[in-house]
């Protein structure tokens, strides 16, 4: 078996004294889609903040790719191959949605001319294109979301970690990130996606890993997950949990 | 191309200009005007594009006439001197850049104002060098030759003039160039949202000293420019907070990070000033009809000159809380609701 794309060892992250993050350890493989998921405050976030660079883990090791980058910066962990979208969207406000991208594409470039064609390639994948000249700050949310992922497929990634793509969407909305991110995976690209949504979680992932209090509770196929008392204690309180 | 001409245009006339003005104070005011312009552009690379407002570009500005002015009392030419002078502020400019880009927000703004301070009271001290607050006076400029041929004695506005309206031009096209490279987008997307860039792979220490370089080296160009014209510079008037705070205000009055914001805040602000100086208000007012020998028409004509200062801070203010965007902002915002 081939190395895992990216190795969590025994990650913490303190905050004074807040434990956010507190031993946590997985491995994903290249092509898979890992759905991290847990109560508010679990510490999902802070996690995504550790794996990108934001945060030095306090303790423990990651390792993307055959090389360890816990301590690199965010803007070297990118250019490694990783991106990220943001739980609250951070667009470009006064750009437009095609210059957005643009950012995003200049990575792999020098001339804005070639980054404007890869980014309306990206615009088009997440059905933006007829939204190229409006300024980023006017996009409903639903669109907001899109544009993040453009953004960041700008970027070349080979891992994708998706905060709550899908948080404050309705249905449909939803749906069309389903399937982005079902796409996304065809394309062979790895990611990592935080959702609340547990029927859209066991839909797109191929493992899930649950953080409580942050600490990993559970890790396995979406199957085993969902069926396992202490998740299901976790989500719904521990009465509930002791009942089923 | 076609939002070009009107600029293309305005080069034409300005070209043109000192063949029908002679009037020295006509001239002056143009030579003020092209000095304003290419501070404000300078201040925009770092300021407009990636929203670092510095309130210190007093530094730069000071430096690059003082380097120029010591190097020119050591006997070296200052069309050698100016470059010497430059190259001086770009590595004070990587010193300050280094240390005061890991601040955000208002920080970075008191930071970068305690530099430039720090530089004026070390100009103020180093006597040897600088002369202290005397200042140091230029009033024989070596003349312009090329061979054994004399290009100009400088006893004309009219050199100065296009020599002005070159280095303001290359401030505007510097402008144009970095807003539509790589190096624009990245200083954009940090002025947007500083985390959002870090995570798109921008590094964002070397980008922001990156336009800090090119706003510094433009900035002391414009100052060993302004040093020449006027001949005489002191601590006060190269490194003082008033420069720093006019470069930033031409660009918030015209509009941040548009390369016409500083054009037409340089225009608005200099025109303005001189007017408020000259009085052409009152005499304005005597013209309607005001009674010069009025008690109002006196108090006017007493002290209408004096509260120039005053009266332009009024107007700077107004236009900040009606026009945050700046003119061009309040203009591109007005035509687009008419669309």
């Amino acid at each position: 078996m081939s190395a895992p794309l990216l190795e969590v060892r025994k990650v913490s992250r303190f905050f004074g004294g807040v434990k956010a993050n507190l031993d946590v350890s997985f491995q994903v493989e290249t092509g898979m889609v890992l759905g991290l998921i847990g109560p508010n405050g679990a510490g999902k976030t802070t996690l995504f903040n550790c794996i990108t660079g934001f945060y030095p883990p306090s303790r423990g090791e990651i390792h993307f790719a055959g090389q360890r980058i816990d301590g690199k910066s965010p803007d070297q962990v990118c250019r490694l191959g990783m991106a990220r979208t943001w739980q609250k969207v951070r667009p470009l406000a006064k750009l437009s949605v095609l210059d957005n991208v643009v950012v995003g594409a200049l990575l792999h470039t020098i001339s804005v001319r070639q980054a404007r064609e890869a980014a309306r390639e990206h615009l088009r994948a997440v059905g933006l294109q007829a939204r190229a000249d409006v300024l980023a700050g006017g996009l409903p949310i639903g669109e907001r979301k899109k544009l993040e992922v453009a953004r960041v497929l700008a970027t070349r990634p080979r891992l994708i970690l998706l905060d709550e793509v899908m948080g404050g969407l309705n249905a449909r909305e939803s749906e069309d990130l389903i399937g982005l991110i079902l796409e996304i995976k065809k394309r062979g690209l790895t990611q990592i996606v935080i959702e609340h949504d547990m029927k859209a979680i066991v839909r797109i992932s191929d493992r899930i890993v649950v953080l409580n209090s942050g600490e990993k509770l559970a890790e396995g196929t979406p199957k085993e997950v969902t069926s396992n008392a202490a998740v299901i204690s976790a989500y719904l309180g521990a009465s509930e949990g002791a009942k089923a | 191309m076609k939002r070009y001409l009107p600029l293309a245009a305005l080069l034409a006339a300005s070209l043109v200009i000192p063949l029908w003005v002679h009037s020295p104070y006509a001239l002056h005011i143009f030579i003020l005007l092209f000095i304003a312009v290419a501070t404000g552009e300078s201040w925009n690379v770092i300021g407009g594009y990636a929203g670092q407002y510095s309130v210190g570009h007093a530094a730069y500005y000071g430096l690059g006439a003082y380097g120029a002015f010591i190097l020119l009392n050591k006997q070296i030419p200052p069309w050698f001197g100016v470059w010497v002078a430059v190259a001086i502020s770009v590595v004070v400019a990587l010193i300050i850049g280094s240390i005061t880009f890991r601040l955000r927000g208002p920080y970075f703004v008191l930071a970068s104002i305690a530099v430039a301070e720090i530089i004026r009271l070390g100009a103020l001290s180093w006597k040897d060098l600088t002369n202290g607050a005397e200042g140091i006076l230029v009033s024989d400029l070596p003349p312009l030759k090329l061979g054994a041929h004399v290009i100009t004695d400088w006893n004309s506005k009219v050199p100065y003039y296009y020599m002005g309206l070159a280095m303001a031009l290359l401030c505007i096209l510097v402008n144009v160039a970095v807003k539509y490279s790589k190096l624009g987008y990245y200083l954009q997307a940090i002025r947007e949202d500083q985390d959002a860039a870090h995570s798109l792979g921008i590094p964002l220490a070397r980008t922001k000293n990156a336009g800090l370089v090119i706003s510094a080296a433009l900035t002391a160009l414009a100052g060993s420019y302004a040093a020449f014209y006027i001949g005489f510079i002191e601590p006060q008037s190269a490194f003082g907070l008033d420069v720093s705070v006019q470069l930033v205000l031409i660009c918030i009055i015209g509009g941040i990070g548009t390369v016409l914001g500083p054009m037409v805040g340089a225009v608005v602000l200099v025109l303005l000033s001189e007017a408020l100086r000259a009085n052409l208000i009152a005499q304005g007012l005597f013209k309607l009809g005001l009674d010069e020998t009025s008690p109002t028409g006196l108090f006017l004509k007493e002290n209408l000159a004096h509260a120039h200062v005053l009266i332009y801070g009024i107007l700077v203010v107004v236009v900040i809380l009606f026009m945050p965007d700046g003119l061009v902002g309040f203009a591109a915002a007005r035509l687009r609701r008419r669309k």
